[in-house]
């Protein structure tokens, strides 16, 4: 079953002083895989500067803004239509069996393949003290651990918008034991990857239903590598 | 050739050019003054405010005592003076850096050498007893410059850019030195009938700009108004006159955009237009009003210097 | 002989603890310096500072210097230069020469490997941490094929010649080395002030470095392109290394740009020129990675151009060296060099490392403990030769105080032998006489497509402070000419 969305989003940005030579890099293209396809994208701005189709560092497709004229006040608008997918969540059959799999991420090769995945940033970092927090049991496979990890986290912390940051840590997170996506996000990640599984931060939107409006903030959650499974 | 470094060479050129004019003007006002027939012309006061005009700081309050020693140190060596021969050499040294791989070693090493020399004259000594030495170096220096920059550049556009910057820069400073003088010359009339026309201001103007031997030979008189001004300004032949400048400026300029249709919006149009009209005109007409005469030239000078900028160095 | 001992030499003193590269095992001057240290001894002390201060104003002059910010005004300095030049023969140059190569293909072949398959990771030849620690690493390289297959275009190869008499590395530097216009106008200085001691000796050229620079950079030009666009790209005027930067641009015959002449538009790089946008295909860049781009690294980078990463991941231009280069120049990927060539190369590394210990490993911890007084201990993440402990300057408490630190920390300590700089006769303007002063080489390795080549001299540098072992110009080092010659 594929269902079709489209997404809108609208940024004013107004300047005090005039704004000579500046650039923007737009991260928001879709990505196109077997659970997504990308119908129609729009991308326009207020002066009628020419967008530049290019990539970023990581190869992920990017729109470059750099408007020849000064300014005060430009605003964008971005239009996707995506074609999106129903197709049911995996489960622990999907996966090869608990040895198998943790053999593989006990494996040296491994650990270099993914190494991007299982290294452990500002904001992934566990405190100290905190290293044992939430452990996997090596008699259960790794998928079921993960389920685990998210009814864990969710009774864990507490969703309160507005009492963290982008730049808070799971120092100050653990703490207040509260947080928004992102910080829930982010102490998923930091446990996979203390645990051994890859994993990385994903930012889209969620699925409302019968057509939400209004200002809807992005939503945050976390792809997870088993071993095993397919993709 | 990159439009920045572009710009670096023809600030160089312009730098180079102003900072020996200002020399030159610095020692001959001074040292004509000195014995000077008149006493307006003679009067100390009256030189260093002339010195301060040309450099773009002029004296507003006639009732003002200038210090000589704080004048010559200003205009000649004040680090914070921004219109100094110092900082204009520096400036000329700067603008070299940023080029440093399109000029020659030679050419380098004589600006470098030149700055050096700026930077380590004894400044008690220059105020005191050392101007005319310091000046007369610094334009032999320059002198030594506009050899290099002819005798061991390519003749390409890197040539043809320095060469249109000391060109505009020339024929401004001789149509701002013009002016000066003119002022000077109605100021100093004296007991004479015809004092305007046969002021002796009108030799150091010929002085400042190295020309005073030539315009004898050419004229075999003594120097007026109206032969001073015709061979400053009109004589194609003589190397310093705005018309030679105009027509150098012009022929450089076309190494860099040599194409011959009809294009009003390019620089060699404008610069063809202004050397037009000069080149027909009569001295005469340009006497009957000199004042507009020099507004007009300057004003020309500025939209070419402009169009300039747009054209090859804005980007 | 006697009547030479009695002009500059007179006062000379050999220190017998020192290795002194003018003098062979028995006390004599060594052949190859017989005859530049006759011509150089017909010269009374006078003579020779009245050489010295022409060849001070030369470089002066050339504009050759460095600036000095005191506190009213700028100072202009010129790098202190000696001119009494070290020899190399043709043998131990061969060495030199070979085992530059060596390594500098080996850092390639890595560089290529750490940033695809990672075999050497996953043959432990190489542990994984000391990539990933790095600070040098970057992600963003991983998948990418610069063209020609080349990383480390231009490696500066820092070697020493120990009291045993061999030649070891002590450094690789792949990211911007600087210094080789400093080769060529020390070369040029002492032309002008003892043009006479060539005549007696064969020695080889360096002014042929822009030439190999040049056909280097143009065989690394992106697929495509016929005829390449070559820069260089200059932090601009400010910066020390600019005379280098403006130097290297002039005698290629390119272009020397600064990031503000350089756009980029759908991935292609261009620069303003008085004739409009020109193409660019491969920019020589002399700014460090994290300015490149301020669009993908420092977004306050003011220096670089932005998009510019994005042009070169698709292909579109070249850059030289390619970014991330530094992740294999660090202290912590150096003591691991024999066995990189070991693994890429199947050879035996021809130019000796330094034997290093690991502080991290127990053994060589305990080791390192018991044996301060004989080790250099180093931080592994220190540039500049900051940090460094030198086991035999050290007092008690000194040494307490170091092993405190390393227990405390040992993941972040090396150490390695202290090595004993060989020193060559040094003329010194406090004392206006030579003495002995320890000296390095730095050699310059060039790498392209189906290509490589070792200028034949390198810079050898100088610490001019009595004793110091350390040559950086950061802490007060000169150089020297440096002469290869043809034969024996």
């Amino acid at each position: 079953m594929w269902k079709e969305y489209t997404v809108t989003y609208k940024s004013d940005n107004v300047y005090d002083n005039w704004v000579h030579d500046a650039y923007w890099q737009f991260l928001i293209i879709p990505v196109e895989n077997e659970t997504q396809k990308l119908l129609e994208f729009d991308f326009a701005n207020s002066i009628h500067c020419i967008n530049q189709y290019s990539i970023n560092g990581f190869g992920f497709d990017t729109i470059k803004v750099h408007p020849k004229k000064k300014f005060k006040q430009i605003s964008f608008e971005a239009t996707f239509k995506v074609l999106k997918s129903n197709e049911s969540t995996p489960n622990e059959n999907n996966f090869a069996k608990i040895e198998t799999s943790l053999n593989e991420i006990n494996s040296l090769n491994f650990k270099i393949d993914f190494e991007r995945y299982l290294r452990e940033t500002s904001l992934t970092a566990l405190p100290k003290q905190n290293k044992g927090i939430f452990k996997f049991e090596s008699n259960t496979g790794i998928f079921e651990n993960l389920l685990g990890l998210n009814h864990w986290s969710h009774s864990h912390l507490k969703y309160i918008a507005g009492v963290t940051n982008i730049a808070s840590t799971l120092e100050t997170i653990l703490n207040q034991r509260s947080g928004v996506c992102q910080d829930f996000a982010h102490l998923f990640c930091a446990v996979c990857r203390h645990n051994q599984v890859p994993c990385r931060y994903v930012a889209g939107y969620l699925n409302h239903e019968s057509g939400y409006l209004g200002n809807s903030q992005m939503h945050a959650w976390v792809e997870a590598f088993v071993p095993g499974s397919d993709g | 050739m990159l439009a920045r470094v572009a710009n670096n060479l023809f600030w160089m050129g312009r730098y180079i050019e102003r900072s020996e004019h200002i020399a030159r003007y610095m020692n001959v006002n001074y040292f004509s003054s000195l014995d000077a027939p008149n006493q307006i012309s003679q009067d100390r006061q009256f030189v260093l405010r002339f010195m301060l005009f040309m450099v773009g700081e002029p004296v507003k309050d006639s009732n003002k005592t200038l210090i000589e020693e704080d004048v010559l140190f200003r205009i000649g060596v004040d680090t914070d003076f921004a219109s100094s021969i110092l900082n204009n050499v520096r400036y000329a040294r700067e603008n070299a850096n940023s080029a440093r791989d399109l000029i020659s070693t030679e050419l380098y090493e004589s600006i470098n050498k030149f700055y050096h020399f700026v930077l380590n004259y004894p400044k008690e000594v220059f105020v005191k007893s050392g101007l005319h030495d310091f000046t007369t170096n610094v334009t032999e220096m320059s002198a030594i410059l506009r050899g290099k920059i002819r005798g061991t550049l390519l003749h390409d556009s890197v040539y043809a850019i320095i060469m249109m910057g000391v060109n505009i820069e020339r024929s401004t400073q001789i149509t701002r030195m013009i002016n000066s003088k003119y002022n000077d010359a109605l100021l100093a009339q004296g007991s004479y009938d015809d004092a305007f026309t046969k002021s002796f201001e009108w030799t150091t103007l010929l002085k400042c700009a190295e020309s005073y031997d030539m315009m004898r030979r050419y004229y075999k008189k003594t120097p007026t108004s109206i032969s001073t001004l015709e061979f400053l300004i009109l004589n194609p032949n003589c190397p310093r006159s705005v018309m030679n400048s105009l027509n150098q400026f012009y022929k450089h300029v076309k190494i860099l955009n040599p194409e011959r249709r009809y294009n009003k919006e390019s620089t060699a149009f404008l610069i063809g237009r202004v050397r037009a009209e000069y080149e027909f005109k009569y001295i005469e007409e340009i006497e009957q009003d000199i004042k507009s005469f020099i507004e007009n030239i300057l004003r020309s000078l500025d939209e070419i210097s402009n169009k300039v900028d747009e054209e090859f160095f804005n980007y | 002989m006697s009547n030479i001992e009695s002009q500059i030499f007179s006062s000379y003193q050999r220190n017998p603890d020192l290795y002194d590269e003018i003098y062979d095992s028995n006390g004599n001057i060594k052949d190859i310096y017989q005859k530049l240290f006759d011509i150089y001894g017909e010269h009374s002390i006078q003579d020779y500072i009245n050489l010295n201060s022409k060849a001070k104003a030369s470089f002066f002059n050339q504009g050759i210097t460095f600036q000095v910010y005191g506190e009213d005004n700028v100072q202009e300095k010129i790098f202190p230069f000696d001119l009494f030049p070290r020899i190399i023969d043709q043998e131990e140059w061969d060495i030199i020469e070979r085992g530059s190569i060596q390594r500098a293909k080996a850092l390639n072949l890595f560089l290529w490997d750490i940033y695809h398959d990672k075999k050497i990771l996953k043959d432990k030849v190489v542990p994984l941490e000391l990539i990933t620690s790095s600070a040098n690493y970057l992600d963003q390289m991983n998948g990418v094929n610069p063209p020609g297959g080349i990383y480390n275009h231009i490696s500066g190869t820092d070697i020493i010649k120990h009291k045993d008499g061999q030649y070891y590395v002590l450094e690789d530097n792949i990211r911007c080395p600087s210094g080789v216009s400093y080769v060529i106008c020390n070369r040029t200085a002492l032309k002008r002030a003892l043009f006479g001691v060539f005549n007696h000796y064969q020695t080889h050229t360096v002014t042929d470095y822009a030439e190999n620079l040049l056909e280097q950079l143009e065989s690394v030009k992106p697929k495509g392109v016929d005829i390449p666009n070559c820069v260089v790209i200059t932090p601009g005027m400010y910066n020390s290394a600019f005379y280098e930067h403006s130097y290297l641009a002039k005698t290629m015959g390119v272009e020397l740009v600064e990031g503000r002449d350089l756009f980029v538009e759908n991935d292609f790089v261009y620069m303003k020129t008085i004739k409009g946008p020109v193409k660019v295909d491969v920019i020589y860049r002399r700014i460090d990675d994290a300015f490149l781009d301020p669009l993908e690294f420092r977004p306050d980078s003011a220096l670089g151009v932005p998009g510019l990463f994005a042009a070169y991941k698709k292909g579109n231009v070249t850059l030289a060296n390619a970014p991330g280069t530094g992740v294999a120049d660090d202290k912590a990927v150096y003591t691991y060099m024999p066995d990189i060539i070991k693994y890429y190369l199947n050879e035996d590394p021809i130019l000796n490392n330094v034997h290093t210990y690991h502080c991290s490993r127990p053994d060589e911890l305990k080791y390192v403990l018991e044996n301060i007084p004989e080790l250099v201990v180093k931080p592994v993440d220190e540039a500049g030769g900051y940090g460094i402990s030198i086991g035999n300057r050290l007092t008690k408490e000194e040494i307490e105080e170091v092993k405190k630190q390393v227990k405390e920390n040992p993941r972040k300590y090396v150490a390695q032998p202290i090595m004993s700089l060989s020193v060559h006769p040094t003329y010194i303007d406090d004392t206006e006489s030579f003495e002995q002063r320890h000296v390095d080489l730095r050699t310059f390795t060039i790498l392209g497509r189906d290509k490589e080549f070792v200028l034949k001299g390198g810079l050898t540098r100088v610490a001019l402070k009595k004793g110091n072992l350390i040559v950086n110009s950061s802490q007060g080092g000169g150089s020297k000419d440096t002469w290869v010659l043809k034969n024996k």
